[in-house]
């Protein structure tokens, strides 16, 4: 069986790769990308079924890339990461088609949960 | 940018009265003042009316007095020229009387004479005497106390005067008697003889003083009778005795009263009336001194129950301003102790915004190397539970060399985040002024790079460092430059400049790009919980309370702004603070 492709965004290079790496470990094939500006890229080539979304990058704001994928593959689900919880960001969660959203730190099994219920959602 | 803003913008000054509760408790001598003032304003505003009423009533009441008092005079007077004029008349009719009824024989005869100035003397008591003069002058008969049968009065005016007028009185005199009377005569023809005789009677000079007592005199008021050429023929009690030249200046008389007013060297006026006595040589004077100013004087003191009432009166008015003013100052002091506790409610509540602001963008900072910490703690354990070999060295050494460095940043942000805290107490040091800023755009770093907004600094290296408040111009800074990041766009820009304005003071701009505030608002954006930003995104505290520690540290804040063109705040800082 095909392992879960799960595209990680985020602009702290060594919060991405060492998530990324942690969810290598436990079995998804993760990878992960450091700069807005890559994320569709890499989206289009690797079409991931979950995107781990920083919701704060410079220079741009994660919504507009949520959007951007989702218009360009609804199928696939994204996972927000945010600096902090609030009515806010549920609600900006909810308008751009994210799955859900985490905050940062991140529980890794809080998030693992999250993705396996994204890839749920995805088969139906 | 800033040239342009110079250029175009408009400055406006800040709002005075923002500064008045950060000065401090208001002293107590202001409300003494204050008291003070407004006793006197409410006595002035109620007593302008009060003595416009009492003036107007006063000329009024004077005006009505002196009528009163003129029409009084002018009825005595009258009444004593009518009293004196019945008298003269009525012995004028009894004398021509007795001439038409006695013939001339009987007239002639001496008892007959006298039994008749008995009679007359029985009726009226102020007869001297009685007696019959031919057309030569010499006195036939004689009936009275003196021996003047014989005397000759041909040459006497009043004889010439009767023989032609047929009727007369005279002016009041000595003649032979020897004491001061005038005499009534009257001319009986004698048509069969062709010739005519004067039956005459002396009257005592005192008849007419006591018709003079009957006018109502007070104090040094005075009445007399003076002939035509100013001879007093009573008895003056300040201007003269009988028959000497009255003391005054009468203007000529006519048949009406006439009120004169007299100027006394170094005394009060007197009023004259004065008018003709019909058929008689006189004219009767009454002089007053009372005037109606004087009668109105006496009205209102004679009225002690009223005094007392107006005493009452304003006394009452006067205990009721002083607790008005009481009452009124103690609405201004409690009204101002509740505008000063609000404004320091203000600026706690301001601070504490700045603080709630600072506060998201730290734990934001801190998030992200608590985050890394996080997943390499947690990698490390991974990779221990994923095997039972000696984990990797290297591998972990890097892993903790990355949470090392995480835990560095998160020091780092809460060591700015502690020097930021630690200066909010008000202290005047001596400070660099691009230290103290380039310190706060550090904590927007973030944001502003997380919405690619370009914060660029101009800062002069050789700006003199100056006596201030860092904490309390940190937050200034952060309030306007937070302000700017809301206004500009994505993408936008902001400068912040420092340089020298002149010998004594420094200055700052912050200049953005943003939408700029529109000429009707821009008057509000320094008072209390004014605000553009939408609903939950900004307290309206952060220029007013800017407004008052820039004043407070003697400085000034001035805005210049273009709609959709943008802003620049200017923050002027004196060089030494204020008193040193």
């Amino acid at each position: 069986m095909a392992r879960a492709k799960v595209l990680l965004v985020d602009d702290e290079i060594e919060f991405a790769a060492t998530l990324s790496e942690r969810l290598n470990i436990r079995g998804y094939d993760t990878s992960a990308v450091y700069s807005a500006d890559a994320v569709l890229d890499k989206v289009r080539s690797d079409m991931p079924d979950v995107v781990i979304l920083d919701l704060k990058m410079p220079g741009t704001s994660g919504l507009d890339i949520l959007k951007a994928i989702k218009q360009f593959n609804p199928s696939i689900e994204v996972i927000l990461l945010t600096g902090h919880g609030s009515e806010q960001c549920t609600a900006e969660c909810e308008s751009g088609g994210a799955f859900d959203y985490i905050m940062k730190p991140v529980e890794i099994d809080n998030l693992t949960v999250k993705i396996d219920m994204a890839l749920e959602k995805k088969k139906k | 940018m800033i040239d342009r803003l110079r250029r175009k913008g408009t400055s406006w000054s800040a709002i005075p009265a923002l500064t008045g509760p950060a000065e401090g408790p208001l002293p107590k001598d202001r409300y003494k003042g204050l008291r003070t003032r407004i006793f006197l304003l409410i006595g002035t505003l109620a007593g302008i009316p009060l003595v416009v009423i009492t003036v107007i009533s006063y000329v009024w009441l004077q005006g009505a007095l002196k009528e009163d008092f003129n029409n009084q005079l002018k009825g005595n007077v009258e009444s004593t020229r009518q009293s004196i004029e019945f008298f003269i008349e009525e012995r004028i009719s009894a004398l021509r009387f007795l001439a038409s009824a006695n013939s001339y024989s009987q007239l002639s005869d001496d008892k007959y004479l006298n039994d008749i100035f008995i009679k007359f003397k029985r009726e009226f008591g102020e007869l001297v005497d009685l007696g019959l003069i031919d057309s030569k002058g010499v006195q036939l008969t004689y009936s009275g106390p003196y021996d003047l049968r014989g005397k000759i009065y041909s040459n006497q005016d009043w004889f010439n005067a009767v023989a032609v007028r047929g009727v007369y009185v005279s002016d009041v005199f000595m003649g032979y008697r020897k004491i001061p009377h005038f005499a009534i005569a009257v001319k009986k023809e004698l048509p069969e003889k062709g010739t005519f005789c004067i039956l005459r009677a002396t009257i005592d000079m005192a008849t007419l003083n006591r018709y003079i007592s009957t006018v109502n005199l007070k104090g040094r008021d005075d009445a007399f009778i003076i002939n035509r050429d100013g001879i007093l023929q009573t008895q003056s009690r300040f201007h003269g005795n009988v028959l000497e030249k009255v003391k005054l200046e009468v203007p000529h008389p006519n048949d009406t009263v006439t009120l004169g007013e007299i100027r006394q060297a170094g005394g009060a006026p007197l009023i004259l009336g004065f008018t003709t006595i019909k058929n008689s040589p006189w004219i009767i004077g009454v002089t007053v001194t009372s005037t109606a100013q004087s009668k109105l004087l006496d009205l209102l003191t004679s009225d002690i129950a009223a005094i007392y009432l107006a005493l009452v009166l304003i006394v009452m008015g006067i205990i009721a301003n002083m607790r008005i003013t009481a009452t009124v100052v103690n609405w201004i002091r409690e009204a101002e102790q509740e505008r000063e506790e609000a404004i320091v409610q203000t600026h706690h509540t301001g601070r504490l915004a700045s603080i709630g602001r600072l506060a998201a963008g730290v734990a934001h900072e801190i998030n992200n190397p608590l985050a890394i910490i996080n997943e390499k703690a947690g990698l490390m354990k991974d990779l221990m539970l994923m095997s039972n070999e000696p984990p990797d060295k290297e591998k972990f050494l890097g892993l903790i060399k990355a949470i090392a460095d995480s835990v560095n940043r998160c020091r780092t942000i809460t060591h700015r985040l502690l020097g930021f805290a630690r200066r909010m107490d008000v202290q005047h040091e001596e400070i660099d002024l691009n230290d103290t800023i380039r310190e706060v755009i550090e904590f927007l770093d973030k944001e502003t790079l997380y919405r690619n907004i370009k914060l660029e600094t101009h800062l002069r290296e050789d700006l003199p460092r100056i006596v201030s408040d860092k904490g309390q111009l940190q937050q200034v800074f952060l309030n306007i430059i937070n302000n700017a990041i809301d206004a500009v766009s994505d993408g936008g820009m902001i400068v912040v400049s420092t340089e020298v304005k002149d010998q004594d003071r420094v200055r700052v701009s912050i200049a953005d790009n943003g939408q700029g505030i529109p000429r009707d608002t821009i008057k509000n954006i320094f008072e209390p919980f004014y605000t553009t930003k939408g609903k939950g995104k900004g307290t309206g505290l952060g220029l007013s309370i800017s407004y008052g520690i820039i004043q407070r540290l003697g400085g000034d804040i001035l805005v210049e702004s273009d709609v959709d063109e943008g802003s620049t705040f200017y923050v002027e800082l004196p060089i030494r603070a204020a008193g040193q």
